[in-house]
């Protein structure tokens, strides 16, 4: 084989271990164990405000409204729900949502974040995604980063007047996205490669996990619209229910 | 199929130069016969965990003493700097679990693949670096876009180390959650005092999940049975419309039990009968091992 043949075929094989990893693939948690302590309190720490800030909106929440309690229960069961199960997707396997998205379109970030924390507790004990010394670095990747961002493009995009529901598709897909990222990010700062460092490091985890990671992306943003646009056919009394406590505790 | 492969490509890197290769060839083959034994990943049962826990010969013992003993082993687990004692305490913990617990071993086994994909992908990126020249030590190499793949001694024993605490750390995990019911586990959130709203809004979650399940599962027939799954397009335009369904149903459902609530003197309070399960001798015995065992080994090594 010349060079040039030599370099395809390494490419093509190692492309082709990338593109067919079957099985679960869940919105990477890292799993259990995985970190070493230092990281495990700092991304702990890191997410400490934002829990305090949504623990503090849900008592008064609770105080003015008491029923919302409920409906914040039932959303944190079904975000729960939609994130233990299978959802179809092109590669063949087996894929599932995070839903962390819809819940900082419809209930913020704060609220989200500790809605976040319980189901991320949920999924160790229940499902083995994720972990108790990792719960730190997850919370801080799926229940804190990635519904800022959703929340964040939603809010820009009502300003700029996009399609409802293409902006609902847009927030929820780049929410995905950066909480991919941050996962990432994560990895590579626990271990950075010998030669490159963090950089290199954090471009080889974002290249192993892509493969699975992009097209769900996608996928949450579509089924994250389609929820959206199934909620405001059935459940209209009740968001408007909870949006009018929501602002009644800002007044 | 795919993930025994990984597995296996995971094991050469691992151990290549540190074993002969019959050696090497035989372990990695083992790998992958295990994978694909043990592989027969289900979605039936999303509640499995909890089934087991509920079912556990373990599940009679005090659940904050367990639950304590399991984190203090999990941070110990991961302070450790040699990659023996989680594996000692991956063996010891399984053992306890499926022996002790009476969880069957095909079983347990089966729950172990579900974090492997993660624990094999992120595996290969830390024991393949990408090298401008070849490195002097590097035990596998393959050119790549110019420069090289390597696989060096130094993260060999980087990886040994992480993949040895993780596991360790799982056992520690899957003690705690196939032993303990979810409820008593957030009865010790109480105890150690997080918000209450925090705990409520917990014990609600778990009660509600079984609700929204059998909802979903009602749906999820009905749609199938008219054909709601057929071709990627119409499967998730139907999965979308499912979850919508879902959530205003369970909306709803949320006004009618506040109703129920409300009707028998709700007051914002909810407090769930406990029952007071002592500390055993047994399980005093079965978790201070590993303890000390860990202790004294982190102190030694």
């Amino acid at each position: 084989m010349t060079t040039g043949e030599k370099k395809l075929m390494s490419i093509s094989v190692v492309l082709a271990l990338m593109f067919c990893v079957p099985q679960t693939v869940s919105a990477m948690h890292i799993m259990e164990g995985y970190l070493p302590p230092a990281f495990c309190i700092g991304w702990g720490a890191v997410c400490l405000p934002f829990l305090a800030a949504g623990i503090i909106f849900i008592r008064r929440l609770v105080q003015q409204h008491r029923k919302s309690v409920l409906l914040l229960a039932m959303a944190g069961a079904f975000i729960f729900v939609i994130s233990s199960l299978k959802i179809p997707s092109v590669t063949g396997s087996c894929s599932h949502m995070t839903g962390t998205g819809l819940g900082a379109i419809l209930f913020g970030v704060p609220a989200t974040s500790v809605l976040g924390v319980i189901v991320l507790l949920f999924q160790a004990l229940l499902l083995a995604h994720g972990g108790i010394t990792t719960l730190g670095a997850n919370t801080f990747s799926m229940a804190v980063a990635g519904p800022l961002v959703t929340w964040g493009v939603y809010q820009i995009g009502k300003k700029c007047k996009l399609p409802k529901l293409f902006n609902v598709f847009l927030a929820a897909m780049l929410g995905d996205l950066f909480t991919y990222c941050i996962t990432s990010v994560q990895l590579a700062l626990a271990y950075p490669s010998a030669e490159g460092g963090i950089w290199a490091s954090m471009a080889e985890f974002l290249a192993v996990f892509a493969p699975t990671q992009l097209p769900l992306a996608v996928i949450e943003g579509i089924l994250t619209m389609l929820v959206v646009m199934g909620l405001e056919t059935y459940a209209k009394t009740e968001l408007h229910e909870l949006h009018g406590a929501k602002r009644g505790l800002f007044k | 199929m795919i993930a025994a492969l990984l597995a296996g490509l995971i094991f050469l890197s691992l151990f290549a130069g540190h074993l002969p290769p019959v050696w090497l060839a035989a372990v990695c083959l083992f790998a992958m016969v295990l994978f694909l034994l043990g592989s027969g990943h289900h979605h039936d049962g999303v509640l499995t965990m909890d089934v087991y826990a509920r079912r556990s010969k373990l599940c009679k013992e005090n659940a904050v003493f367990k639950t304590a003993v399991s984190v203090l082993l999990l941070i110990l687990c991961i302070c450790s700097g040699s990659p023996f004692l989680p594996i000692g305490l991956f063996v010891f913990l399984s053992v306890v679990t499926v022996a002790a617990g009476g969880i069957k071993l095909r079983e347990y086994l089966s729950l172990l693949g579900l974090p492997a994909v993660f624990l094999l992908l992120s595996g290969l990126t830390l024991l393949w670096d990408f090298y401008q020249q070849l490195p002097s030590d590097a035990v596998l190499m393959i050119p790549f876009f110019g420069g090289w793949l390597a696989v060096v001694p130094a993260a060999q024993s980087l990886s040994m180390l992480v993949l040895s605490r993780a596991l360790g750390a799982v056992s520690c995990l899957y003690f705690i959650s196939l032993s303990t019911p979810l409820p008593e586990i957030l009865q010790v959130l109480r105890c150690v005092h997080v918000p209450s709203v925090v705990v409520m809004l917990a014990l609600l979650i778990y009660r509600y999940i079984f609700i929204l399940l059998a909802t979903f599962r009602n749906m999820k027939d009905s749609a199938a049975s008219r054909l709601g799954y057929q071709g990627i397009k119409r499967s998730l335009h139907t999965t979308g419309m499912v979850y919508g369904g879902l959530l205003a149903n369970s909306f709803k459902r949320a006004g009618a039990c506040f109703d129920a609530m409300e009707s028998r003197c709700y007051t914002g309070q909810m407090i769930f009968l406990t029952q007071k399960k002592k500390v055993t001798y047994k399980i005093l015995c079965l978790l201070g091992f590993p303890v000390i065992g860990m202790l004294v080994g982190i102190w030694l090594l």
